[in-house]
């Protein structure tokens, strides 16, 4: 691999987990912010609340996981590495 | 009887006041019809008992226990049927990454329910520990060659259709 694509592949990876963890990350704050006011204000309905949080954040996260494994892919398994 | 949450909370702080004001030497009797009420209230209502609360898994709901179980078992019979039909089509190799990827995706999943039962009562954020998860499964398919990528990454994405149809099944 010569060291152009090398270095594009860093930033690249880089860039992937930077940028695709800034929306989830957003969407995972205010959902958790929802859920425990939520839960705050209405015990007795806990248990609907998590599970709902937690279908939402497997979700939101999946975002991030996409560009992780973008990144990881970039950095260990290059398919432009020649 | 008392059967409204928000009396029995009432009533619980009313008994801390009446403990700590007859317990400077007047007779216990007012203490000990409160307590007995505080008793049969946290009885009939799980979700004040402050000691269970405080549990090492930090929550005692079973509507949320039964939703994990639910997707857990969903995501393992889509694993079954997508690794038979893996192996019968592609081969040993794709089936057992797919595999691999799976039961990845199963433990990303119990760490993140895990995560997300911890929030409120435990810990104030939902841990990023569940992200190391894919992280070791690209590292591991980059380092063994018996592991396919693609296969592995597509197992680990298994436990989104679960979550779909249980999502979709929900009232």
């Amino acid at each position: 691999m010569d060291s152009i694509t090398t270095a594009a592949s860093v930033v690249a990876a880089g860039l992937a987990v930077g940028l695709g963890a800034i929306g989830p990350g957003i969407g995972q704050g205010s959902a958790a912010q929802g859920a425990v006011e939520g839960i705050a204000r209405q015990p007795e309905a806990e248990g609907k609340i998590r599970g709902t949080l937690l279908l939402s954040f497997a979700f939101m996260e999946s975002l991030t996981i996409y560009g992780l494994v973008v990144a990881l892919v970039l950095l260990f398994a290059n398919p432009f590495a020649g | 009887m008392i059967d409204s949450p928000g009396l029995c909370r009432e009533l619980r702080c009313l008994v801390c006041k009446t403990t700590s004001h007859y317990h400077q030497g007047t007779p216990i009797g007012g203490i000990f019809v409160a307590s007995e009420t505080v008793e049969n209230c946290s009885s009939h209502d799980p979700l004040l008992d402050i000691d269970s609360s405080d549990s090492s898994s930090g929550v005692d709901t079973d509507e949320y226990l039964e939703l994990q179980f639910r997707v857990l078992r969903l995501a393992f019979l889509l694993t079954i049927f997508s690794v038979g039909i893996a192996g019968f089509f592609w081969g040993t190799q794709a089936s057992a990454s797919l595999l691999v990827g799976a039961l990845s995706g199963i433990f990303y999943f119990r760490l993140l329910a895990r995560g997300v039962g911890r929030l409120g009562t435990s810990s104030k954020i939902v841990g990023k520990v569940q992200l190391l998860v894919p992280v070791f499964l690209v590292l591991l398919s980059s380092r063994f060659p018996q592991l396919d990528l693609i296969p592995a990454l597509l197992g680990f994405l298994l436990y989104k259709p679960a979550l779909i149809i249980q999502f979709l099944l929900m009232p």
